[in-house]
Order: C-alpha cells, then structure tokens, then sequence
C-alpha cells in the first residue's frame, strides 16, 4: 500500500478494491433471515412426581482471590465444587498464575533474572553488578523454593559504584551447585550474596504464619528481610547465636542497611525473652564474626581495606561512627574523613595506617586551595576564611591533627584553625566536623580507663556472690540465719517458719528424751548404790528391809510411761515422723515433767550429758513455751536452731545492705548500695573431701571461710577414722580451698565465730591444748592481777590476745599459700551487730579492690587506711 | 576386744588387701599380653581419616547465660536438654534449634540432666542433694514455670550424675557425692536400692558418674573420685560386681560402649581408658603425650555408634577424637572452625548417633554432624 493511498484512508471505513481483476469467487456474507433461526419448542408439560428431585446447582460463592488457599483449605464442603465448577473468569486467570508459578520452576527463574536486566535499563548504568547480584538472588531462591517474585530493594546510597564485581554468577549452572552453597557456611570466603527470603505471604503479614497485616509488631531478619510475628520470631530465628536471622540464614553476612540496628533491641524481643538472653542475643549480633563489616566492602583513598586495616580504623581512640560500605578518603595528618567526593565528614583518629595516599579530587574540590594535598570544598572554604585564614593565591596548606595549620614547605605555624571559639559554631552552621574533645592530647588513655572503670558486676546483673564455706559446726548456718534476718524484710516464708517451728520442737523433744535417758541412767546409778549398802546392811543386821526404791531421779508412773515410750520411738528413729504432729497431745504432759523435780535434778548434771548440744539448754529452759501448739519461734529461737538450714547441701540468700544515716556521704552516693549480694551457704559435709563442686563457684566474688574458736580443744573423728582436733580438720580444709585452682586470685576473709564462748573458754582451758597453738604464750596474763578481770584500756582479754593470735596463725598460713593477705574478722555468730559488721567488711573488701586500679587518681584514698582499719 | 587390738587388727586385715590387691595387679598384667592398639595395628589396620566436612559444627545452641553442665538427648527424637550454672534447664530441638522448653530450678546449681526414655519428662540434680524431675507436659504456672513433678531427696551428697533406665520412666539410677548410686522408685519417690555407702563395700569417695548398660539395663558402671571404677548388678546391692582399678586420678566421666561388654573412662590423670567388664581387664589407654606441663584432666567422654570413635573433652579445651582401635587422636573439635570458646565440659551423642552435641562453659551447646555435601541419586 503506498503511503499516498495509505494517508487518503486514514479516515475510511474501508476501501474499494482498484486492482485487477480476480479469478475466483469471493466469500461473501448472506444476510440472515430470521425464520429460519431454529428455535427450541415449548416443553409441553409432563407429569413428574413429587419425589424426584432435580439436581439443583448450588450458587457459586463469590471468588476469594486472596486466599485461594486458605478457601480450599477451611471450607471443604465447597470447595470441591468450586475447584470443578467455578468457570469465574478471575479464578481461572488466579489459578492460572500459580500453576505457571509453581510450574515452572528453572523456567520462571530466566525470566525473572531477564526482568531485573530488563530493569537495568532504567536505571544508571553503575548499578550493574548489583543487579547482577539481584539476579543471583532471585535464582539461588528459586532452586531451593517455589519462586518469589519479590526483588529485594536496592538503597542507591549504599551501592558502590566502583566496586569490582565480587560474585561471579554462572546462569547455567545447575541446582545442585546452589544447594551446595546454601549448606556450607564458608566464612573464610565469604559470598556476598544479598538473600531474599523463602517464603512470602501477602503483603505485610508474617513470613511463616502468613497472619497478621503490616501494623502487627514485627521482628524483621537482618540477612534476609523477613518479617515475622511474635509468634513466630522465636521459632523461625531458633536461638539466634548470630542475632536476629532467619535458622537459614545463620552464617550470612547481614543486609548492610540494617547495619544501624545492629544491637538495638526491639520491644517485641524484650516481651519473649528475659534480660540476660536479650543481652546475650545483642553483644552475639554486634561482635559475631559474620556480622562484621565486610572489609572488602570499604575503600578508603581508592584501596580496598584488608581485614587488619578494618581492625585498625573500628578500634581507634576516635573511630569513623555507623561505618558503612562505601568508597571514603581519609586524610591521615589531620585526621579528617569523608566520602569519596563529598566534604569532610568526621574528624578521626588521625596517623592511622588505612588506606592509599589521598587523592588530590578525593572530595571533588574546585577551589584550587590545598590541605594536605587535598582540593578542598567550596564550604571547607568558607570555613577557613570564617576562621581567619588567609585564603588568598590559592595556597597549599599542611594541617596537623591539634588543627594548626601552615603553609606547604614552610615551618613555622600560621595559627590554629580551631584557635577561634567562633570556629565551632561556623563549623556546626556548615555542618562541617569538628574535632571530638576525646582526641585531644592524652590520645587513646581515657578510653582505655573508662572501660577499665566498669566494674564487672555492672554486665552480670549486679549481684556480687559471696561463698560462705567452713567445716561442720563453725557455724556457717548461724552467720546465714543471722544475714537473712538482718537484710531481709520477710526472713522466712510463713512455710519456712512452721518448718522451722517443728524442726525445734521435734529438737526439743529429743532433748528431752536425751535428758529422760540420762535421768534413768542415775536413778539406776542411785539405785545400784543403794542396793549395794541395803545387802551390805542386810548383811551385817540380817534382817530384811523393804526396798526404797524412791530416789531424787525418780518419777511417777504416768511419767514413766511416757519417758519410756518416748525413749522407744528415739530408739526406733521415727521421732520425727511422730512428734511434732503429736505435740497437742503431749504439751500439758511436758509441762508436768519439766517441773518435776527428777527432771530438774537430771538437768542440774546435763553436763555430764555428752548427747546434749550445749544449745540445748536455751530450748530447754524454753521447752515449756516451744512445745505449745501456738509457739512462734523467735528470731533469736530460729539462730539457735539446728538442722534449720543444712537440710540440703547448698543455700543462698540474696539481699543489700540497707542504708543507715550513720555511713558517710560518699557511701550514699556510691553505686556500691545499689549492688545486691548473694550469700551462698555451702555444707561442707555433704558436699564431699574432695571439692568436686568448687570449680562451680568460680563466680564468686569472694570467700568468707568461718572457723569456730572454740574448736580448739574439740576433737572429732576424721576422713581416716582418726581423732583429730576440730581447729586442725578446719584447717585442713581451710588448705584445701585456699589452694584450690578455681580459687586462684580470690579474697578470702576468715571468720572467728564464737568468739563469745571462745572468751569463756579460754579462762578455763588453754589454748596450748590444740598443738598448733603450742607456741601462745601469752605476756600480759601474767601481769594481771585477776584472771577474771576484763580489758582495761590498752590491756586487752585473754580471748582478745588469743583470738589475734589465731588470726595471726591463719594469715602466716594463707599468705604462705598464696603470696597475698588474708583478711580476718572475729565474730559473734549469735549477736547481729557482730555480724553486720563482718559482712559490711566484706562489703568493704570488695569495693576496696574495684578502686585499687584507679585509686592513684581518685580520692578514694581514705579507702585504704578505712579497710585496713578493720583487719586485724 | 580392747581398741588397740581391734585397730593391729584392721591395719592387718588393710595389709592384707593391699596385698592381694598387689598381687591381683601383678596377675592381671601378665596375663594381659596387649592391648587394642598394638593387635590392632599388628594386624595392618590404618587409623580413621577424617576428611574436612566428616565433622563440622552446624548448629550453635545459644540462650544459656552460664556454665552448661551437662546434656542428655532424647532416645527418639532430636531433643537436647541442658543444664547450666544460670539456674535453668532448657529443652531443645537440635535440628531448628529451638528451646521449646526452659525450666527455672529451684537450685541453680545443677550438675547433671537427663531425658526420659519416653522423652516426656526430665531430671536434673545438683548441689541440693535432690535429683528433681520436670514433666514437660505438665502445664505452666503464671511465669511460666514448670514445677517439679516429683522430688527424689535422700542423698546426703550432691547429685553428679543421674540416667533413666533404658525403656522404663519410672525407674532412674544416680550418682552422688555421699559416695553411693542410688536406683530411685519415680512414682513414689523412694529408693528402690542403694549402691554402696557406710558398711558395704561401694565406692570410698564422691561418685562422680554412672552409666547403665544399653543391652543389659540391669547392670551399670560408676565412676568415683577414689580412682576406680565400679560394675553394679541393679538385683545385688550390697556389693560392687567388678572394681576397675588403673586410673590416677578422679574418674570424672564413664560411658558403656555400644555393644556393653565394655565400657570407656575419662579421668583427671589425662588418660581414657577402656575396660572389659566380663574379664576385669583395662583394653586400652588412651593419653595424649604432652610435653611439659601436667596433662589436662578428661572431663567427658563419649562413643561413636559403632564404638570406632571416642570422644573426650579436655579441660584445656580440646576435645579429641579418638579412634578406639589403635588409640590414635584423629580429630580435635577444639581446633576446628566454629568451636567453643571455652572448655567442653559435656557430651552427647543422639540416639541414631548422626550428631555431637557439646556443651561448653562458654554458655553455648553445639551440634557437629557430617557437613558434606550430600549427592541425591
């Protein structure tokens, strides 16, 4: 068709045909003539009955494009139907487009990749492998899964236009060699592969459960961009030992524009996991190794950083903040730092050995006016002529890190540019850097110092445990007893208090039952005696006599009765099981035998009674009292008490020092009050000779060993089954835990108890007794006029003499073990006062040595002469 | 008797003993004419190789925020569960490494766990003298707690070691620091038997670990800080079936081998040993030369299905596999890419034996399995 003919027919319907002549016939449309349309006849009307029914097609519901799955899935009643019957022309196009999906697998995969190519075209050219990498994406997604036809997004600041292609992808390269990839996480090489997600539901629902929409709180993976519910973060994240990714992901560098939330937790991980996992999750996102930034990624002065260059840039005093991957020039005299063609950013550590030697156009500068070799920016211009620099010839300038400037090839300093204290403010106006005050002078030391003044408690919850250990009988329990009443507003539970309450009153009962035994043993005693001067008299006079058999030990028959029965059940072991369920039922009866005057005899010789602890004459003179039904114990029953705490072998308590108005100013202010301390008790004898568990106190801030004075002429059966004094077993074990290698650098403090009964004693036994101690000869007892007499001033007591004496002797031995000082401080387990006093001690010790690092500088000095006051 | 000559008495009868323990010693080592290694090689058989991907760490089981203690996997399905010096157990599914279950415990300081046969309920014990016992099934209190289902107190020690009898829930035998194994009743609580203790002849220090036969769950070996080891029949309480004497130091950890005529040692003296508890015989010993400084005490071993490999963690860190056959290291997990951090203080090997599980003090487990590439056909 000419184009002449062609533009004459632009407005016509058609044409006539001008060519020649045709030989054959052409088709040509009949009009229709109406009648002979056939037509369907009227049915005429045919007797049906009334129970056949006719198939009645159900009304189609209407199509559910948005879940074409979730509607074959819940409602199966019509579903069939709808899979065989629906001919909607929507749903046929919408299952159309999933079976292509689905289908086509390896197929689908090139188009995708040929669509992202096809999108290059739109865009600048420098994106190149970026994109190549997209398409990576798309198909190493494809071979595992059904195909998304999600492209990830693609951040222009963050691409780096000159970057070498770090991934060389092969299209034809089949599954299997994808599959490979996704198993083995080759750090060492590490792909840098952008990863989309597996699965994607509709738009802003949760990636696994395919629930929720995009205001629901989510938790988005930092690899993968996958977002996932509450309900759902845990199990698609797992453990998340490198953070916030996907279980698949794990191993995969990070999407570096998630780069800034590194280590920022998000509420909804707060609501799921307790503190610590949170904290842990967050130092494991920030430091892991596969979510460093890749050094590769980072080209300073147009050389690519090497692994150890990263190391040096992020460790600086002053080091460039929220590094991103990107092309920067860094000028190393003055320490500034900026993008490739852009101003100077930041002001950094200056010297560091990164990078290539900076470009002359490093920040694209037209000024002609040099510093360092650097073409500087129309506004770091302006700066410098702000700051009174003479600007004019367009000079070269040498600019130091202090910011003193001078001319290239001179010596003498022009100025400083920072000199101004208008400077500043110019330079905050042109949001241009300017140096941070911690680089100036001292350099990299106050950093170094404010992390070494962190104290380590502040990263573990702040509780400082203190082990509290010592042999049977040193009274451990009583020191952990007093420390809970002391601190703790509610000392024992209203379960603990009834449980105290029994265990003292079946104590209490087997007291007594001790005391009716002995009772018994005299009045056989009495009785022997009598019946050996009867036959004696009977003897010599011949004549009979009736027995008297009534003796001061002797009872009535009712209390007999029940002293034997008692003595049985004590016997039999099953006091316990008994008594203090039966306590009602004897406390009337008790009354009666503590006052009968057998009772009080055999009490008068208790200490002929080697069974009876000596606290057992605090309840029993209180047994009257203990063993009614409505007793509460006292706070100083339950010290006394034994088998109160030793029930298992480890206890702990966990409490603050309340503030007293009495401490100084500078304790209230200090953190110190705000740190909790946990006081483990632990049971020696059940815990075995060979301190097994030890290594699992290496936590422990320090060890408080008790020794009980008044052991020293105490004598119990050993591991071998010898007769050992009880002061040498303590030091033994005292050895054994001082030497132990979890115990390395630990502060022990020592602690005297009983130093009440240890006063008394001492008057009456001495201390020579125990050999250790064979060496106390104690000078001024013998200018003492009475033995009886306490201190006057400067004469200190027997027990005082003594008690320092001991200490010296376990101090000369600690410090032969370990080189260092033994901390001691003699207490009365028994008296809170004392006991306070011993743990605000420990207290001290502790802050004593947090401070001793930087006590040089600090004026904390007074510390020093306040801990060593209180040694002894 | 006076004391005097009760005591010319017992120093004699002790004389004795040595005596024929001597003697016994002496008697054992001439018959023993070599151990597995040198017939072994004698017969020309070349150590296991292992390539690059054989054994790598493929999961990281993180959420512990102490010490792991111990670990014990379920006989059926992938489920760990763990115990940590942070107070907590935690259940685990090894392949997703998701904690579907993590158990507050009353006492934080815990030394061992164990799963059910059933896989329906856990048991831990500790420095309490408790071993505690957790159905996970049971519902959650308002912190979402789970209590203990049942409390099998009566050690007057520290709980080191407890194990389920292979098949049975309600049957479970532990190890404690009073010097006795204990076989415990679950539903009621009670002691069925106990093993060792004041006057039998048990073990004369804190038990450290137990192990039941797999193919005979009626015999079980425990391992003491006396040095020895010791054979139980669960029927004959009163007394040990075998002591296995050879270590020098503290047994910390016993395993029965897979086909239970043997069993294997971990010890504080460095070595592992294996012994033959149908002769009395030590097999092998296994020891690491080190040069100067004194070796690094065995905290945990464990056998490979086929009884080929043992692996053992040491407290210097390394965790070495062994190739039982000719006692040769061929493997350490502590020098490979991805390992703990710091010393591995317990092992574990699944049921159908495809995966290690490690614990470590450094606060994490982690779980080491073929790392290949596998072909599909």
């Amino acid at each position: 068709m000419s184009p002449a003919a062609h533009d004459a027919a632009q407005y016509s319907f058609a044409v006539e045909y001008d060519g020649p002549p045709l030989s054959f016939d052409l088709p040509r449309a009949v009009p229709i003539s109406v009648d002979n349309i056939p037509v369907a006849a009227v049915v005429s009307q045919v007797p049906l009955s009334d129970a056949l029914a006719l198939p009645v097609v159900q009304p189609l519901l209407p199509p559910q494009l948005h879940h074409p799955l979730r509607t074959l899935g819940s409602e199966p009643r019509v579903s069939k139907l709808a899979s065989e019957t629906t001919v909607s022309p929507t749903s046929v196009i919408a299952f159309d487009h999933r079976a292509s999906q689905s289908n086509v697998g390896e197929l689908s995969g090139e188009l995708s990749s040929s669509g992202a190519v096809l999108d290059d075209g739109k865009e600048s050219v420098d994106f190149n492998e970026l994109n190549q990498q997209d398409c990576a994406s798309t198909e190493s997604v494809l071979s595992l899964e059904y195909p998304s036809t999600r492209v990830s997004s693609l951040k222009a600041e963050d691409i780096d236009a000159k970057r070498p292609p770090v991934v060389t992808f092969d299209v034809d390269s089949d599954d299997d060699a994808l599959n490979e990839e996704f198993d083995v996480e080759d750090t060492a090489s590490r792909p840098v592969i952008k990863r989309a997600p597996l699965t994607k539901g509709k738009k802003g629902s949760c990636y696994r459960c395919f629930k929720g929409n995009r205001f629901t709180e989510k938790e988005v993976c930092l690899v993968c961009d996958a977002k996932y519910c509450g309900n759902c973060v845990l199990r698609a994240m797992g453990s998340m030992p490198e953070g916030r990714k996907c279980v698949t992901c794990i191993g995969f560098p990070i999407d570096e524009c998630k780069r800034g939330s590194l280590g920022k937790c998000s509420r909804m991980l707060k609501r799921l996991l307790n503190e610590l996992e949170v904290g842990q999750i967050m130092k494991a996102e920030r430091f892991c190794d596969a979510n460093q930034l890749p050094p590769e990624c980072v080209c300073v002065n147009g050389q690519l950083l090497s692994y150890e260059e990263l190391v040096t840039l992020q460790n600086c005093a002053n080091p460039p903040k929220k590094l991103k991957p990107g092309n920067y020039w860094y000028d190393r005299a003055s320490g500034l730092w900026g993008k490739e063609g852009q101003k100077p950013s930041k002001i950094i550590s200056p010297h560091l050995n990164v990078g290539g030697p900076i470009q002359p156009d490093a920040s694209n500068g037209n000024t002609q006016v040099f510093i360092n070799g650097r073409e500087i920016t129309k506004v770091e211009l302006r700066m410098l002529q702000l700051a009174g620099v003479p600007c004019a010839g367009n000079p070269h300038f040498w600019v130091n890190e202090d910011g003193s400037y001078r001319e290239e090839g001179q010596r003498n300093t022009r100025g400083y540019i920072w000199g101004k204290a208008g400077t500043k403010l110019v330079c905050a106006f042109l949001s241009l850097p300017v140096p941070s005050k911690s680089s100036n002078s001292l350099g990299e030391q106050p950093s170094s110092l404010a992390s070494r003044t962190i104290p380590d408690y502040l990263e573990h919850g702040i509780v400082q445990k203190l082990l509290l250990v010592g042999c049977s009988g040193s009274g451990t329990s009583t020191i952990f007893k007093q420390a809970k009443i002391l601190y703790k507003s509610v000392p024992f539970s209203e379960d603990e208090h009834e449980n105290i309450k029994l265990t003292i009153q079946s104590n209490v009962y087997a007291y007594l039952g001790i005391l009716l035994e002995g009772r018994e043993r005299y009045e056989d005693e009495i009785l022997g005696n009598l019946r050996k001067r009867q036959s004696s008299v009977l003897d010599t006079a011949g004549t009979s006599s009736k027995l008297d058999d009534k003796t001061v030990y002797s009872i009535g028959p009712r209390l007999k009765a029940f002293s034997d029965w008692l003595l049985k059940t004590m016997v039999s072991g099953k006091l316990d099981a008994i008594f203090p369920a039966a306590t009602r039922e004897y406390a009337p009866l008790i009354e009666e035998l503590w006052n009968d005057a057998a009772i009080k005899a055999t009490y008068e010789r208790r200490s002929e009674l080697e069974m009876l602890p000596s606290v057992a004459s605090y309840f029993l003179e209180r047994a009257v009292k203990i063993l009614r039904t409505d007793y509460e114990p006292s706070d100083l029953d339950i010290l006394y008490a034994e088998g109160v705490t030793s029930s298992n072998g480890v206890a702990c308590v966990e409490f603050s020092f309340p503030q007293s108005a009495s401490e100084e100013t500078i304790d209230t202010t200090d953190r110190h009050d705000l740190v909790r301390y946990q006081l483990i008790r632990v049971h020696a004898r059940g815990l075995g000779e060979n301190c097994k568990w030890l290594e699992m106190f290496e936590d422990v801030e320090m060890v408080i060993f008790c020794v009980s004075l008044s052991d020293y002429d105490q004598f119990s059966v050993d591991g071998n089954g010898c007769l050992t004094n009880k002061m040498i077993l303590s030091r033994k074990f005292f050895e054994t835990i001082v030497t132990h290698p979890t115990f390395e650098q630990m502060d022990f403090l020592l602690i005297l108890n009983k130093f009440d009964l240890f006063e008394e004693k001492i008057e009456q036994v001495p201390l020579t007794k125990c050999e250790w101690f064979s060496d106390f000869q104690p000078i001024i007892s013998r200018n003492r006029p009475n033995s009886n007499s306490n201190s006057i001033n400067n004469n200190p007591s027997l027990g005082q003499l003594a008690s320092h004496y001991i200490a010296v002797k376990f101090k000369r031995l600690y410090s032969s073990l370990t080189g260092r000082k033994l901390f001691v401080s003699p207490v009365k387990g028994l008296e809170p006062g004392s006991v306070d006093a011993a743990l605000k001690y420990a207290k001290e010790i502790l802050k004593w040595n947090e401070e001793r690092p930087n006590f040089s500088l600090s004026e904390y000095s007074m510390y020093s002469t306040e801990a060593s006051s209180f040694s002894h | 008797m006076s004391v005097t000559e009760l005591k010319e008495r017992h120093l004699a009868a002790t004389e004795t003993v040595n005596n024929l323990r001597e003697r016994l010693k002496q008697r054992r080592r001439s018959l023993l004419d070599t151990d597995i290694a040198g017939y072994a090689a004698s017969q020309g058989r070349t150590p296991v190789t292992f390539g690059p991907t054989d054994l790598v760490c493929c999961r990281t089981l993180q959420g512990h925020t102490g010490k792991v203690y111990s670990l014990d996997w379920t006989s059926e399905k992938n489920r760990i569960v763990s115990a940590s010096q942070d107070g907590r157990l935690i259940v685990w599914n090894a392949l997703t490494s998701q904690k579907t279950h993590a158990i507050k415990l009353p006492c934080a300081w815990v030394m061992t766990c164990a799963f059910s046969p059933t896989g329906q309920s856990v048991a831990c014990g500790g420095l309490d003298s408790v071993c505690s016992i957790f159905n996970l099934n049971s519902p959650t209190d308002r912190d979402g707690n789970l209590a203990v289902s049942r409390m099998l107190s009566g050690h007057k020690g520290y709980v080191s070691s407890c194990q389920y009898v292979p098949d049975e829930d309600t049957h479970l035998i532990t190890g404690s620091g009073d010097q006795t194994c204990v076989l415990w009743d679950i539903t009621t609580g009670l002691r069925t038997s106990v093993f060792g203790g004041e006057f039998q002849s048990g073990h004369t220090a804190d038990v450290l670990s137990i192990s039941i036969n797999g193919s005979n769950s009626r015999m079980f070996v425990s391992g003491s800080c006396d040095a020895t080891a010791r054979l139980w029949d669960t029927r004959v309480a009163s007394r040990a079936v075998r002591t296995f004497h050879g270590h020098e130091g503290d047994v910390n950890s016993v395993k029965f081998f897979p086909d239970g005529n043997r069993f294997g040692t971990g010890s504080d003296d460095g070595t592992c040993r294996l012994f033959d508890i149908r002769t009395g015989h030590q097999l092998q010993v296994y020891h690491q030369q080190h040069g100067d400084n004194e070796a690094a005490h065995v905290t945990s071993i464990a056998f490979s299905i086929s009884g080929r490999l043992l692996i053992a963690g040491y407290t210097n860190g390394a965790c070495y596999v062994w190739d039982t056959l000719l006692a040769k290291v061929v493997l350490d997990l502590g020098s490979l890419q991805n390992t703990h951090e710091g010393r591995i203080s317990c092992l574990g090997l699944s049921a159908d034996g495809s995966a290690l599980c490690t614990g470590s003090w450094d606060t994490n487990l982690k779980i080491w399995a073929f790392g290949g590439y596998r072909r599909v056909m």
